[in-house]
This record gives structure tokens, sequence and C-alpha cells, in this order.
């Protein structure tokens, strides 16, 4: 049983993502009292819960893809050796879970000293970091095959980093000049105004926590999850669920301050602007999920949203400012929970090897 | 259902009030007329001030319901805040109207004959403005999109607001020049001064309006 404490890297870290990505869903709603805040914690969690559970295993085998790759997750000639030999497999559930727990407990570490720091972070490319961190230390990448294999997998979670926002900037867009051509004027009174703001900002935020539950709830407990039994976890679901549960206390206990920052910042933009930006997120992140099946920074979507709403007023409309602290944590947070867990792997090499 | 009746309860309140500030201020209009209107007896002012005071007190009261009726609507906080602000102002109104007719009763004022006409001019523009305003404060009710297409009427309150300030600027320069003692004059000008206070209110509610309608822009 005492194996089981090993989940609490994973656990914290879907708690702390938690706190910052319920800001996201109904930050600007609940800044702005459009939305109690009891109404939108429990929104959030409610609704996480039931993206991990629906959808939330779907991405489940494209990260343990990349941890295997990288040394972080029992590769197939192990466990084949493991089912063939009863008392291998105890070992390979230990290091593996270990394993898992060393990766999730920098990548938490990370977010936990950059957001002490007040640097912009983001929680899922900090996991990823922390894995290509383990690789580069026991997946020896100075073998062109090893590097061959890691490359593309890379590339492709590279790749996000540009089509996630500009992917939300286009749908944002879109939906911010539709809802400008046909629908704006259609809304002539204060309290039909009032209503379908908050109509919308209800709808958007339930849309986003739900996008967030089958996004992110995986991610934060895929690497103890193994079908044959080489890890803690078994069950595809019941993993994606756990990590929807540590996100949904995360939202309930400590999100709301950063509700209250995030949410301030962004309430800028006009309020129907907002929820509309919102959607676009919420959209993007189940697109990339659905044509990828990578788990990616609703952060990141945000703000190429929030651009893309602004570029409907025009290029000087838009505050590119924005970018800048963007691009630190997307530069930042995979590099930071890189390090650390390539020194973490220096020091337990004996161990692992 | 229920909803909507609240909601339509407070637009019927909340031009109720406005309606009573009006009242308020066509009764102190009636006032200054009296005021400058040569052999108005004593009594009769004081009979018309508090004319101005009970439409003061009406106006007070539809303020108070306005604001309970905002409890169990659909409208937003901020919207709810707006609204308490933009009657809150129009309430200034009325109690600027009531504050000057007493001065003018218990100082016994009279505003010299000469000036009758810039006063009377004064008070009348400020009821246009207000019109306009009433006018402006309904459509943000039944259609704010219309109001925030084409914002002329807010920019006309303005206009007024102009035409208040050069009549107030020329009367306070023909007050300091008159051959009276500093007191006198002194209390002249505060008398101009509580008139073209009112206008200056009403512009303020107009900017209220418009950037209750810019926050809502698409």
């Amino acid at each position: 049983m005492a194996i089981y404490l090993l989940l609490a890297a994973g656990l914290f870290m879907g708690w702390s993502l938690g706190t910052n990505d319920a800001a996201n869903a109904f930050g600007t709603a609940v800044a702005t009292r459009v939305v109690k805040y009891r109404t939108a914690v429990t929104i959030i969690a409610v609704l996480i819960l039931a993206g991990a559970f629906l959808q939330g295993s779907g991405n489940i085998d494209k990260l343990a893809e990349l941890a295997t790759s990288n040394k972080v997750m029992a590769g197939q000639g192990e466990i084949d050796a493991a089912l063939q030999d009863s008392s291998l497999m105890e070992t390979l559930r230990l290091k593996s879970a270990l394993k898992a727990f060393i990766i999730f407990a920098c990548a938490g570490l990370t977010v936990f000293i950059m957001s002490y720091l007040k640097f912009p972070v983001s929680a899922n490319q900090s996991i990823t970091g922390a894995i290509i961190g383990w690789g580069l230390f026991h997946a020896n990448y100075s073998d062109p095959e090893v590097l061959a294999e890691n490359l593309p997998q890379i590339g492709k979670f590279a790749s996000t980093w540009i089509l996630n926002p500009l992917g939300a900037g286009i749908i944002s867009f879109l939906l911010v000049f539709l809802f400008n051509r046909f629908l704006a004027d259609r809304i002539t009174t204060l309290h039909s105004y009032d209503k379908f703001v908050k109509i919308g900002y209800l709808a958007s935020g339930a849309f986003a926590s739900y996008s967030i539950g089958v996004n992110s709830s995986a991610s934060v407990t895929a690497l103890y999850y193994d079908a044959n039994g080489a890890n803690l976890l078994t069950n595809a679901r019941l993993t994606a669920v756990i990590g929807g549960i540590a996100i949904a206390v995360g939202v309930l206990t400590f999100s709301k301050r950063v509700m209250m920052t995030v949410g301030s910042s962004i309430a800028e933009i006009s309020q129907t602007d907002g929820f509309l930006v919102i959607i676009a997120m919420a959209i993007t992140v189940l697109l990339m999920e659905k044509l990828m099946h990578i788990p990616v920074s609703t952060s990141q979507a945000v703000v190429g949203a929030v651009i893309g709403a602004g570029l409907t007023k025009g290029v000087k409309k838009v505050n590119f400012g924005v970018f800048k602290r963007i691009a630190i944590a997307w530069v930042s947070s995979p590099t930071v929970a890189g390090l650390l867990t390539y020194l973490v792997a220096l020091a337990t090499q004996a161990y692992f090897k | 259902m229920i909803a909507k009746k609240k909601n339509n309860r407070v637009q019927d309140l909340f031009t109720d009030q406005i309606k009573d500030v009006e009242t308020c201020l066509i009764q102190f209009e009636s006032f200054l007329l009296a005021t400058t209107t040569k052999g108005t007896a004593f009594e009769t002012m004081q009979a018309l001030s508090g004319a101005v005071a009970q439409a003061e007190a009406t106006a007070d009261e539809s303020l108070r319901r306005m604001i309970d009726s905002l409890a169990g609507t659909s409208l937003l906080p901020s919207t709810r805040e707006e609204l308490i602000e933009i009657a809150t102002s129009c309430d200034r109104i009325a109690n600027k109207c009531e504050h000057a007719a007493n001065m003018i009763v218990f100082q016994r004022f009279r505003f010299p004959e000469s000036y009758a006409q810039d006063v009377m001019k004064i008070v009348s523009i400020t009821r246009e403005q207000f019109a306009i305003l009433k006018k402006s404060v309904l459509q943000l009710f039944m259609n704010f999109s219309e109001l925030l297409k084409d914002h002329k009427i807010l920019d006309d309150i303005r206009a007024q607001e102009s035409q208040v300030d050069v009549i107030e600027q020329n009367l306070y320069k023909q007050i300091f020049q008159l051959d009276m003692g500093l007191a006198e004059r002194t209390q002249i000008a505060k008398m101009v001064e509580y008139l073209c206070d009112i206008s200056d209110i009403i512009e303020n509610i107009a900017d209220k309006i418009q950037i209750m309608l810019i926050t809502r822009k698409a």
C-alpha cells in the first residue's frame, strides 16, 4: 500500500494545475462578479471530473509514448520479461512509480518556484520538460537512433507552442467577428445584454472546465499508468479520473487568488469578448487533443485568443506585450523542469541504471 | 417570468424617479420665476419653496424604491452599481434645487432685476438638458445599442452645459463689477453657482451613461 504514496507528486501537480487553470475558465467572470466564486468553482470541479471521466484517458498513450522513449516508463521488453517472471514485476512497478514521482515532483517544484518568483508558468509544459530532462540523462540522446525516435515527438510538442495560440487566435477572431457582425446589434436592452453576458460566461466557463478535464486530467497521472500492471494504475479511465479529482481539489481549495489576478488582467477586453475568448480557448484545447493527442497549455490558448479578439478591432488595439510574458513561460517552464530533472536523474543514477 | 417582471419593475421605478426629479426641477423653475418677478410676496416664495422640498422628498422616496427593486433582478452587479450611481446623481439634482430654494428663502434673497433674464435662461437650458437626459436613460433600458451607435443625444447635453457655462462666466464678470459690498456680490455669485451646478450634474450623468455604453461596446 505504501507504494501508492508515490502518487502524491502527481496529485500535487494536479492540485497546482487546478489552482492555476481554473482562472482560465472563470477568472474574468469571477473578477467582474458576473458569476459568484462559489458557483464558478462548483461548475469547474464537476465539469473537470466529467471531462476526465468521459474523454480524459484519450491522450494517456501519447504522453506515455514520450515517457517510454525517455526511459521514464518501462519499455515493452522490460514489461514482457516481468510478465514472465512475477518477481520482476514488483521491482518494475516500484521503479516506474518512483520515476513518475521524480518527474512530477520536479515539474511541480518548477511550477512552485516560478510561481513564487512571480514568473509565468505552464504546468503541462513543465511535465513535458521534466520527461525530456530525464531522457537527456537516461535515454542517451547522443545516440542517433534515440534522437530519431524522440525528435518527432519533441517536435510535435514544440509545434503546439505555435499551433495552440495560433489556433485559439484564429478561432477567437472568427467568433468575435461573427458576433459583432450578426449578433451584437440584436441585443438591444440592458436586461438582455446582462442576461446574455451571464449565460455566456456560465456556458463558456463550463465548456472550458470540461476541456481542461479532457486535456489535463491524464497528464498529471499518466506516468503512473500501465495497462500490463508495470506501474501503479492499470485502468486508463481511473487514471484520468484520479487526475481530475486532484485538479478539482486544487480548484476548490486554492484558486480564488489566481482567479482574481488573472481575471482582472484580462478584463480589459469587453464583457462579450471575454467569454468568446474562453470558448475559443476551450475549442482549441479540445481540437488539439482530438487532432494531436497532446495535452496543451490552456494559458497559451487564452493568450492567443485574447490577441485574436483584439485583432478584430485593428492591429493597433492589440497589446503584444502579453506575448513577452507568455514567451517566457513557454521557454522557461520546460527548461527549468528539464534541468531540475536532469540533476535528479544524475543524483539517482545508481538506483535506476 | 418572475425575473422579467422584476426587470420591468426596475425600469418603471427608474423612470418614475427621473420623472419625480423632473417635477422638482419644474417646481424650482416656478420658484425662480417668482423670485425674479418684481413684487412677488415672500409668502408666495415660501410656498413655492415648500413645493420644491415636497417634490425633492418624493424623488428621494422613488430613489429608495428603485434601489430596493434591484435585488433579485437578472442585472449584473456592475450594472446595478452603475444604475444606482446614475439614480443617486439624478437625486442630487433634486437636492440641489431644494438647497438653492432654501438658501434663497432663508436669506430673503432676490436676484437683481437685470439678471432675471439670464437666470431664467440658465434654468430653461437646464430643463431642456434634463429632458434629453430622461430620453437617453429610457433608451439605455430599451435600446442601448442605438444610443451606442448614435450618441449625439449625449453630445447635445454637453453642448447645452457649455451654453450654461458661457452665461455663468458673463454673469460672474458683471456681478464682480457691481457697485456693492463684496459680501453681497459673493452672495449673488453663490446663488448663480447653485443654479449652474445642476447643469454640471446633468453633464456628469451623461458621461456616466456614455461610460456604461462604451464598456458594453463589442
